[in-house]
């Protein structure tokens, strides 16, 4: 093959290789024999099914059975979400609506808010690329089965407990963006605000799981020989967004461990009499925010790059011009945070910058748009379901940028700032760029997921109820706004020109609302009622329709391979001619391929059915409970309980012998993941080590921004003694040389000395740990101003990672001790290293800047 | 994965060089720069100054010596070296345009 777009990628030596050293090319992968395929599916559905009845519940870690099971909870608090919506219209029908109480007012527009954005939109995204990318990318699973299951239970329980607030009168109440100080202890005394920060930050678990888990199948779990280059765009767009969250939310999830540590404990980051600041609280909550509202929109964008083609019979127009648009969006939207934040009192110079990236930012969305149009007009537009919910999107989304438009002119913005017309445009962009093209999917997808075909009308008469009630419920807020109503009011007495405005829109409402109880309705009847749909309904070219319907839990009964690279491939695919056919060794198998060309590399044996995710969940969530009940003293217990659970992890995993290559097809026999060092795992512990990284750039920004905006901190009291500069660098010695011996370990694994060194690197990592307690005890008291308070906060990061590079070093040594090491099979030495070298890095950038502030101060 | 690298060396400079001058920014209006004359201008200007016509000079090295493959691969690259140069061009124009610490 000459196709000049293999040439790009994908040069890594090693990637790839036959045992004689050559690289594996497509033309190397011949045809297996064909098989009967009952026999195939029987054999695959014994090793891929989930338990039956509740125990699939707890133990299913299929990403089919998690995915669906995300969407269902996701709409689920879509509905909640809805009802409290619906009170808010009931509660602003009239002018002194009696309806709510202030304080209820304030919890229910904020829990609409927080559970639209956190328990339903995010949550909603991550089900959708859970259940859909292993079956575009031509993938059995993705990476990490038993991560997606820990993800959904933390998504559960914490949007368990942040609804159940609602119904003991103790939600969060202080806006879904919790600003300080309003939300600090002075002013929010009682638990509303805990709820928020712990719930929300135990349902990030979920999102950083699925960051993690997303990027790493996209990079390594595709079909044979498919480049990234040539990808289904779905993969472009998660990527993207994938990566988005690895950056995005770590600064939330700080700035809520922050804020929760200055409830708890009174470690003053965001207290002005202390040297704090309620901006550190707004940068890093927008410094999440932003890049949220496109972490939303990237994966509905997606769904619009695969369905607007499919549906209009012809080819996305540009694919490179797309993938250029969707990485400038997913860099540019990390540069426009403050434009949240122009009215706080930020020097012109930096107004500037922020402006100018959010007007830049318009660039990568117009392409893509124009992409969708040409390529409409390009093809033969078909007004199917879904096309409708295109077209939805198209009307409302447009006129969100267009009123965007008039937001970003600062004399409209004073003018329109906290009114209605923010509400009515941040409605029409999150409704028509996430939740039009949201249903979209569903309607597409629906057919592989039920196996079924629509009941014919009600899908339209709920398309057409929800398009109406929702332009009449906010295109009136537009005018309301510019009247002067502001947001978040719960009666507007004196105004009683806003009433017949603001009645109409509530009308409007309970017709959006019963247009989506319709659309519920009719996914019901379609999944009891519906008769069989034909293979591939839409005649889409990818590889999600080379399947049986519904989608078996194994995806596929061979891998497409070079010769099966689209959905005309279902039958060749589903007698075995592809690539791992059936299950012969009893093992949830996939393959692994080089990331940039989609060679394949190695054979990736999954987890199988498991109940520790749910029980990890359960003791992650036995932390924030403790939390949340102030019962501080306790809650180390939860820590425990984690640390134990996360053991338990390692301990299902591992082999103590090295197996045969398993034949991928005739002539091509590949290693097991056991005995290769580039593994899902390795690559999964860069990716969660480039989120912490950020959070622990965030922290560094705190740092900074505290220290540009408090001028005249106090000189320590105590501050860094003499004795503590020796004794931190002998910490900072302990662990380089437990780094050292990390990579000796592995260098070591065939002799006999390998236990030894693994316990000397246990021992040093142990030591280096150790000597960072009196550090900690000798700083000076943390609630006495933000600078010791940032102090702690940077030696508790070293401490926390500490004890995972200790259990990581544990972990090596028993691995050792029990044989995990040895021959080709290397344990848990590479993350093992990668930890040690974060570790090191992080705690050296510390330690240097508590000098460089001892030195200025 | 070196094909990504290098449709990413644009876009990541880009977000090197505007934490860069932001850091720059909030740092010299903190320590007095912008009060202290520098020839036909004052420090701060000057360091920013300095900083983002440098960023830009990188830019262009990679819109010129970075590009590689054929076809989509390397029209992709292309495009992510562009990225980095307009978007550092344009986010960070305003150093020569604006005062600073007001
Ligand atoms: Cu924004």
């Amino acid at each position: 093959m000459t196709d000049a777009t293999q040439q790009g990628p994908g040069r890594d030596a090693g990637a790839g290789v036959l045992p004689d050293g050559t690289a594996i090319e497509a033309a190397d992968i011949a045809a297996s024999p064909p098989q009967r395929a009952l026999v195939l599916h029987r054999q695959l559905d014994k090793v891929w099914r989930d338990l039956p009845g509740w125990r699939g519940f707890f133990t299913s870690v299929n990403h089919g059975t998690i995915g669906l099971r995300f969407m269902a909870t996701s709409f689920v608090f879509f509905a909640i979400g809805g009802v409290l919506a619906m009170m808010i219209r009931a509660q602003l029908a009239t002018r002194d609506g009696a309806f709510l109480d202030v304080e209820l007012y304030n919890q229910i527009f904020t829990m609409h808010g927080s559970i639209m954005m956190f328990l339903f939109a995010i949550p909603l995204l991550e089900g959708l690329a859970l259940w859909l990318l292993p079956k575009i990318l031509g993938a059995r699973d993705m990476a990490f089965p038993r991560l997606s299951a820990l993800g959904y239970f933390c998504y559960l329980f914490g949007g368990t407990v942040i609804v159940l607030s609602l119904l003991f009168g103790v939600a969060p109440d202080g806006g879904w963006f919790m600003y300080t100080p309003l939300t600090s202890r002075t002013y929010s005394p009682g638990i509303n605000a805990d709820i928020w920060l712990l719930g929300v930050t135990f349902v990030e678990i979920s999102a950083m799981a699925a960051a993690v888990e997303i990027t790493v199948t996209i990079l390594r779990c595709r079909a044979a020989h498919m480049p990234l280059t040539k990808m289904p765009l779905m993969a472009w767009y998660l990527l993207g967004t994938s990566v988005m969250m690895l950056l995005g939310f770590p600064p939330l999830i700080l700035g809520s461990i922050l804020l929760e540590v200055e409830r708890a404990f009174g470690w003053p980051f965001f207290d002005v009499a202390r040297g704090g600041s309620p901006l550190l609280w707004q940068h890093l909550f927008w410094l999440f925010g932003h890049p949220e509202v496109y972490i939303i929109f990237l994966p509905a964008a997606g769904a619009l790059s695969t369905i607007i083609p499919i549906l209009s019979r012809t080819t996305i127009l540009g694919y490179g011009a797309i993938v250029a648009a969707v990485i400038g969006l997913v860099f540019l939207s990390f540069g426009l945070w403050v434009h949240h934040m122009f009215t706080v009192g930020i020097p012109h110079m930096a107004l500037a910058f922020f402006s100018a990236a959010s007007a830049l930012v318009a660039v990568p969305t117009a392409i893509q748009i124009f992409a969708w149009i040409g390529t409409m007009y390009e093809g033969r537009v078909t007004l199917r379901l879904p096309m409708l919910y295109v077209m939805g999107f198209f009307a409302t989304f447009v006129m969100g940028g267009l009123t965007g438009v008039m937001l970003a002119m600062v004399p409209f913005n004073w003018q329109a700032h906290d009114t209605h017309f923010v509400v009515a445009h941040l409605h029409y962009v999150l409704v028509g760029g996430f939740v039009f093209p949201m249903l979209a999917a569903v309607s597409y997808w629906m057919p592989l997921i039920s196996g079924r075909w629509r009941v014919a009308g009600l899908g339209e008469a709920a398309f057409w109820l929800i398009l109406i009630g929702f332009h009449g419920t906010f295109f009136l807020m537009h005018l309301t706004g510019l009247l002067g109503m502001p947001r978040r009011v719960a009666t507007y007495p004196g105004d009683p020109e806003w009433e017949w405005l603001n009645l109409i829109s509530s009308i409007f409402g309970m017709v959006q609302a019963a247009g989506f109880a319709l659309f519920a309705f009719d996914i019901v009847m379609q999944w009891l009622f519906g008769r069989r749909s034909w293979r591939n309904p839409w005649k889409a070219p990818t590889l999600d329709w080379a399947m049986p319907l519904p989608a078996p839990s194994y995806n596929f009964a061979s891998l497409p391979g070079p010769r099966q690279p689209d959905a005309d491939a279902i039958l060749p695919l589903a007698r075995g001619e592809g690539l791992l056919p059936g299950a012969p060794r009893g093992w949830r198998e996939t393959l692994v391929v080089e990331p940039g060309s989609g060679r394949p590399q190695h054979v990736m044996v999954l987890a199988t059915n498991t109940a520790l995710p749910v029980a990890t969940s359960a003791a992650i969530g036995s932390f924030f409970a403790m939390m949340l009940a102030g019962l501080y003293w306790l809650a180390p217990l939860g820590i425990l309980a984690t640390l134990i659970m996360a053991w338990r992890w390692g301990e299902i995993m591992g082999t103590t012998t090295d197996h045969p290559p398993a034949e991928v097809a005739p002539g091509l026999s590949l290693p097991l993941h056991w005995q290769v060092r580039n593994t899902l795992a390795h690559t999964g512990a860069v990716a969660l080590l480039v989120a912490d990284a950020t959070l622990y750039a965030s922290l560094l920004f705190g740092v900074g921004f505290l220290t540009v905006v408090a001028p005249g901190w106090p000189a320590p009291e105590t501050g860094f003694g003499p004795w503590m500069l020796p004794l931190a660098l002998a910490a900072l010695a302990a662990m380089a040389v437990s780094t050292v011996i990390a990579h000796l370990a592995e260098a070591r694994r065939d002799s006999a000395a390998l236990r030894v060194w693994t316990l000397a690197g246990l021992g040093a990592a142990g030591l280096g740990l150790a000597l960072l307690a009196p550090l900690a005890l000798g700083l000076d008291d943390p609630t006495r101003h933000a600078r010791d308070a940032l102090r702690g906060a940077v030696v508790g990061f070293a401490v926390a990672h500490g004890v995972i590079a200790v259990m990581l070093a544990l972990r090596a040594h028993v691995d050792a001790v029990r044989g995990r090491i040895g021959g080709d099979r290397r344990g848990a030495l590479p993350v093992w290293q990668l930890f040690q070298k974060f570790w090191l890095a992080t705690s050296i950038v510390s330690v240097a800047l508590i000098c460089a502030q001892e030195v200025l101060a | 994965m070196i094909w990504m690298a290098r449709v990413l060396a644009g876009p990541v400079l880009w977000a090197v060089l505007f934490s860069a001058v932001y850091a720059l920014h909030g740092a010299g209006c903190h320590l007095g720069w912008s009060d202290r004359p520098l020839g036909f201008t004052d420090l701060h200007h000057a360091a920013m100054w300095t900083v983002w016509i440098g960023g830009l000079l990188l830019h262009a090295g990679l819109v010129v010596w970075m590009p590689a493959g054929q076809g989509r691969a390397r029209w992709i690259i292309v495009a992510g070296t562009w990225i980095g140069l307009v978007s550092s061009a344009f986010t960070l124009f305003p150093v020569i345009v604006t005062s600073t610490c007001f």
